[in-house]
């Protein structure tokens, strides 16, 4: 197999803060929190959570009226992450000279269009239809978003859904780099939607006791990953995009390359539904060194998949440990989720393209709300301040799911 | 309400047609509604009138085809 460098020619998002992948970094560095406060109007007992949404998202200003007729709301952002991403690359919307007949795209999410199915039960179940809209069924189900990214922007290569709860959008970005190293495709785009604020959801995530506490005027701090006042994570919606090019064809064509893309690894801990397990992640960052030919010494910093949960940040660190033995002590760590959330589904590929703008930006944003740190975290740097002008050449994004899926990122700084 | 009315709100309200461009003539997949979205119009009529449409009805063109293929319908299932 002859092996092509991965260039990252795009990135795009729906920011929770309203601004395009800069300005999100930015609020990143400063500390900004961008979780809220959910309240639902479901009867007889309305939810109220922190929760991570997108306050400022109006699909009206992205989408006609047409096309939002047949795209929920996870499709809808994630459409726009990926044409915010497409527009980034420096591609327009519709097809120039280049052919897209083998460019492709891969998308992650875990519940695809759960909102429209929740709306459908209400309908069904206590509205007292009985019938349903036919459009629910392309609404609902999870490809929509790869469908329609591939038909707005004409893309005639391979249209791939993962759904690998929490791990999915990172082996998304994982199985398109194969792709595009291989040689089998000159470019992708990838990533991962998801907005799971549907009753069901909601509810299901507070039974597993999981979930952060706290009150309306408490809720920007209630994600603190490997602190030692941790409690829980705090869902949030959203969505993020890579698009990733054959290096050559990117150079030839005058592209901005934000950063190199040079390795991935997935696992799974095949022991339990939802303990994690250190020998699994153990062996996605080993199976990722590897592919990427990296040391651990010549790792600069490791975007964590840190949910703020009582089990898992523990076992990340103890993996880590493992893995980077001596170094570990100096290696930075940080989990962003304290700003923005866990987007399930979407969640590696915001912290993809999070751990893209670290090393091109040379800037680590912290663990933010992260006062004292739980000794069971121990081992690692952690990152609590912001860190700027770093020399920074690798770096990791790491992303641990349920079901035991385990996918290990890697980026390069990059020479041209 | 007549049918031809339906369908204008449909195309308006619903998908962002211009009032203007809905006439008898207009050819429904010039103005972006393709199967899938004619079966939603209809849905959309079944429900406002509380008929069934049959699924043998051959697929309407233009918007004047819809109105007047509703309306019949209506007719006979009234009477």
């Amino acid at each position: 197999m002859n092996a092509h460098r991965v260039a990252v020619t795009g990135m795009g998002l729906v920011s929770p803060f309203g601004g395009d992948a800069d300005d999100f970094f930015h609020h990143l560095l400063a500390g900004d929190s961008a979780i809220g406060f959910l309240r639902t109007d479901d009867v007889p007992r309305p939810m109220a959570i922190p929760f991570a949404g997108l306050p400022t998202f109006d699909p009206q200003t992205h989408f006609d009226k047409m096309l939002l007729s047949t795209v929920d709301r996870f499709a809808q952002i994630g459409l726009a992450a990926a044409l915010a991403a497409w527009r980034d690359a420096g591609w327009s919307i519709a097809a120039s000279d280049e052919s897209r007949e083998h460019w492709g795209v891969i998308w992650g999410t875990a519940l695809g269009g759960v909102l429209t199915l929740d709306k459908s039960y209400r309908d069904l179940w206590q509205n007292g239809r009985q019938r349903l809209s036919p459009l629910s069924v392309v609404l609902g189900m999870n490809n929509a978003a790869n469908a329609h990214i591939s038909i707005q922007l004409g893309l005639g290569g391979p249209s791939i859904c993962h759904s690998v709860a929490c791990a999915s959008s990172a082996l998304a970005i994982g199985e398109a780099f194969r792709r595009v190293r291989s040689g089998e495709s000159t470019l992708m785009i990838a990533g991962g939607s998801e907005a799971p604020q549907a009753y069901s959801v909601l509810r299901a995530w507070e039974a597993l006791r999981v979930l952060a506490h706290a009150d309306e005027e408490t809720a920007a701090g209630a994600c603190r990953p490997f602190g030692a006042d941790r409690d829980g994570l705090v869902l949030g919606e959203g969505g993020a995009a890579l698009v990733l090019e054959n290096w050559q064809h990117a150079r030839s064509r005058g592209a901005r390359i934000h950063a190199e893309m040079i390795g991935y690894g997935s696992s799974c801990d095949h022991d339990h539904l939802v303990r994690p397990n250190r020998d699994g992640q153990v062996r996605a960052l080993r199976l990722a060194l590897a592919d990427a030919g990296l040391s651990p010494d010549e790792v600069d910093y490791v975007n964590a998949h840190g949910t703020a949960t009582a089990e898992g940040d523990p076992i990340e660190c103890q993996a880590l440990q493992a893995v980077f033995g001596e170094r570990a002590a100096r290696l930075p760590v940080s989990a962003t989720k304290a700003a923005h959330g866990h987007l399930l589904g979407a969640a590696g590929a915001l912290e993809a393209l999070i751990t893209v703008l670290a090393l091109r930006e040379r800037a680590i944003p912290p663990t933010a709300h992260l006062r004292s740190i739980d000794p069971e975290c121990a081992g690692v740097d952690h990152v609590t301040r912001a860190r700027s002008g770093q020399r920074l050449r690798a770096a990791l994004s790491n992303s641990f799911a349920f079901g035991g899926s385990n996918a290990v990122l890697v980026f390069h700084a990059g020479g041209q | 309400m007549d049918s031809l009315f339906l369908i204008r709100e449909f195309l308006c309200d619903r998908l962002g047609v211009a009032a203007e461009k809905i006439v008898p003539e207009t050819m429904l997949d010039a103005v972006g509604v393709d199967s899938l979205l004619i079966l939603e119009l209809m849905f959309d009529f079944e429900e406002r009138f509380g008929i069934v449409l049959s699924k043998g009805l051959p697929p309407p063109r233009t918007v004047g085809e819809m109105a007047k293929l509703m309306d019949g319908l209506r007719n006979a299932q009234s009477n």
